[in-house]
């Protein structure tokens, strides 16, 4: 009897439960799933524009044959192994250091390392090629002090763009990786470093054998989170190389790639679903191997 | 703030009522016709012009010319079309000639057929060509690309060239001559943006030879022209006679700021040229350089571009009936634009006008127009096809390669393979 009427009650709150989460399921299914779905049957589709044709495999096949798409994917993984790396390890060091309470002036360190963060990507990026073209404030402050001879062609040179779109991408997301770091360092228990420093162990080592290994969980999910964003790369290279990731497709991501696949070649939507398919793909196995790397560690 | 809100809300919200029911009594009256294209100095300022003199006879008509990028431009188009829902769509949009294939073929049905209206009979035929998909013609023809060669006369005369000197020259002269400003006067010869194939596609038209033969098939690895464009644009690199620019505005900075000597492109640039008043007497006009291999001449094309009008436009009718009378049939608004912003029509009536004839102080009264009428009878007829905007990007991404020295047969072949899985 007791137990029917909990079955009712339980009822009643499943009904109302379902009924509340219902509107946003509603619109995840139409904004998340049927987009999803459609781009994968889209993915086996090819054609002109509006003209498409079921074509199979034949996207896939394409991929192969393709050096434009091999050249994206080349630099979109050239910037995840060099940029991720530089920018995780600068974002520690910065935490570490900015999580000591003797610093003066820590307060203003941590704004002006994470103001990066809260600035548009398009306005930043427009900015820095102003700042680094060949008579930009970058080239004559250091021609002025006299490192360089003559201006690095930052945007016309490959390796030097390429160069440029890691020196953007670092400044702009390393605060970003901070603030996690900062904030998993505050739960890590003072003791464990007053014992370390007892014992005599310097401060490289406190940072390599007692932070780090802490902070292991926190930098798992900054690296799934900065490959996700580096294998998604676009809005950076558009409006440094005006849409074109130049030069000589130096500076192409994959994400750039699709978008002139859809918006400024002829209109191969089906071949585009394709490539965004390839970045899933990717961004699924890499976060499955750190996740695979980190748990190997624990034991 | 709730009180804020609750006092100025009625204000707020009859304000706004008021407004929906004065544009819908407006909307009533008038129509409004949005376009969109590009280029403030030229094709924007021209519709506007055009716009006034249409709404002059139609008052019931205003228009609203919106400015963008021209990259912006196209791709904000094809968003639009691909996006199925024609709210986001002007009225009329200008497309550059190369694209203009690439947009009727991949969104059929987008965009309106102007055949029973317009006479394409006195147009210049290779712009309606263009235009012409299935026995259907769409779109008004409107500005050709003809190309010049532009030259500050002040900065050659201190090298110690005269103006006859620029006449008919190779492309090997004109960069002995920008070694020579170099030295003199201490400014570079041209900007090039490294990033733009515009330069390789006019040496490569005017010598008759486009990236595809007249089948749409890929041309690259025979072709003539192409090799001896690619060969003169490292020999301008390797000369170092240019000052690099990064995307058009930069470029367009490198001359209306004084810092280079000439200029190679279509006339349309004649408006930002011109719109440099402390430079007005200092510039002169010349054909552009030739190649020298055979069948090279002095005309070429580069870009040029025409209005259509979108199907799905609201203001269909208005807009159809507004290119038509002033693009189609105003000979005098045809002079107007000629002088004040420099496009060459493709209405082949107004070539006639006086405007043709006229002396241009700005060029210390040279008969610049005539010149540039002459010269597009001469440009070399090519298929553009449908994939200019891909084998474009192949062309820029092998330049690096091709002031690196990499032989010019082996940077064809990988632009070659390049166009091969762009082009499906």
């Amino acid at each position: 009897m007791v137990h029917a009427r909990r079955g009712g009650i339980g009822r009643y709150y499943d009904v109302n439960g379902w009924l509340f989460v219902a509107p946003a399921l509603g619109l995840i299914a139409l904004f998340m799933v049927y987009p999803i779905l459609w781009s994968l049957w889209m993915s086996f589709q090819a054609g002109r524009g509006m003209t498409m044709k079921f074509a199979g495999f034949a996207n896939i096949v394409r991929l192969w044959n393709d050096p434009i798409f091999i050249k994206a994917l080349t630099n979109t993984m050239t910037y995840f192994v060099v940029q991720v790396p530089i920018m995780i390890l600068l974002a520690l060091i910065l935490a570490s250091l900015l999580n000591n309470p003797r610093l003066v002036g820590r307060g203003l360190f941590r704004t002006a390392i994470f103001l990066p963060c809260v600035t548009s990507l398009v306005a930043y990026s427009v900015l820095f090629k102003g700042m680094f073209a060949p008579d930009g404030i970058v080239n004559s402050t250091l021609q002025a002090i006299g490192i360089i001879a003559s201006p690095i062609p930052w945007l016309t040179h490959p390796f030097w763009a390429k160069t440029l779109v890691i020196i953007a991408i670092t400044w702009r997301w390393t605060g970003y990786n901070m603030i996690f770091y900062l904030a998993a360092l505050q739960n890590i228990d003072k003791s464990i470093y007053e014992v370390a420093r007892i014992d005599g162990v310097p401060a490289w080592a406190r940072f390599t054998h007692i932070t780090i290994p802490l902070l292991k969980p926190v930098i798992l999910f900054t690296t799934v989170i900065s490959t996700i964003g580096t294998l998604q790369l676009f809005d950076e290279v558009y409006n440094l190389t005006e849409g074109k990731g130049g030069p000589s497709n130096a500076t192409l991501t994959l994400s750039l790639y699709i978008y002139n696949l859809t918006f400024r070649f002829m209109p191969s939507f089906g071949y585009a679903a394709t490539v965004s398919y390839v970045i899933v793909v990717l961004v699924a196995l890499l976060a499955f191997l750190q996740f695979f790397l980190a748990r190997e560690r624990d034991r | 703030m709730d009180k804020l809100v609750r006092t100025h809300l009625p204000r707020i919200a009859g304000l706004a009522f008021a407004g929906a029911s004065l544009l819908a009594v407006s909307a009533a009256q008038a129509k409004e016709i949005t376009i969109w294209c590009w280029d403030p100095n030229f094709n924007v300022a021209i519709m506007k012009e055009a716009g006034a003199r249409y709404t002059k006879t139609h008052p019931d008509v205003t228009f609203n010319v919106v400015d963008f990028a021209k990259a912006d431009v196209e791709q904000k188009l094809q968003t639009g079309l691909a996006s199925g829902t024609a709210d986001a769509l002007p009225d009329i949009v200008l497309i550059e000639d190369y694209g203009a294939q690439k947009y009727l073929q991949s969104f059929p049905g987008a965009f309106a057929p102007l055949s029973g209206t317009v006479d394409y009979s006195g147009f210049a035929p290779y712009k309606v060509e263009v235009m012409t998909l299935d026995g259907q013609v769409y779109g008004m023809p409107f500005d050709s690309g003809v190309t010049g060669l532009y030259y500050r006369k002040d900065y050659l005369d201190q090298a110690g060239f005269k103006p006859e000197d620029m006449q008919n020259i190779t492309w090997d002269r004109f960069i002995e001559i920008g070694q020579e400003v170099e030295a003199k006067t201490g400014k570079k010869m041209m900007g090039l943006d490294p990033n733009d194939a515009g330069l390789v596609r006019i040496m490569m038209q005017s010598a008759g030879q486009w990236y595809f033969d007249k089948e749409g098939k890929p041309n690259i690895t025979g072709n003539a022209a192409l090799k001896a464009s690619l060969e003169t644009i490292g020999k301008i690199m390797s000369a170092n006679i240019y000052k690099p620019a990064n995307g058009w505005s930069d470029w367009v900075g490198t001359f209306t700021s004084g810092d280079v000597a000439s200029v190679v492109t279509g006339v349309w640039i004649t408006g930002t040229v011109k719109a440099q008043p402390d430079q007005a007497g200092k510039w002169g006009v010349a054909p552009i350089p030739a190649l020298s291999i055979e069948g090279a001449t002095h005309a070429s094309n580069l870009g040029g571009s025409s209005w259509y009008v979108l199907e799905s436009s609201e203001e269909k009718a208005e807009a159809i009936d507004f290119l038509n009378e002033i693009y189609g049939q105003d000979i005098d608004f045809y002079q107007t634009i000629l002088q004040d912003r420099g496009a060459v029509g493709s209405l082949l009536a107004a070539r006639g006008g006086a405007a043709y004839e006229e002396a241009d102080a700005f060029f210390g009264g040279e008969k610049v127009w005539q010149n540039f009428s002459d010269l597009l009878a001469k440009v070399p007829s090519v298929n553009y096809g449908i994939f200019t905007n891909e084998a474009d990007l192949a062309v820029t991404a092998q330049l690096p390669a091709l002031t690196q020295g990499t032989p010019v047969d082996e940077v064809l072949q990988a632009i070659d393979a390049e166009i091969a899985g762009q082009i499906q």
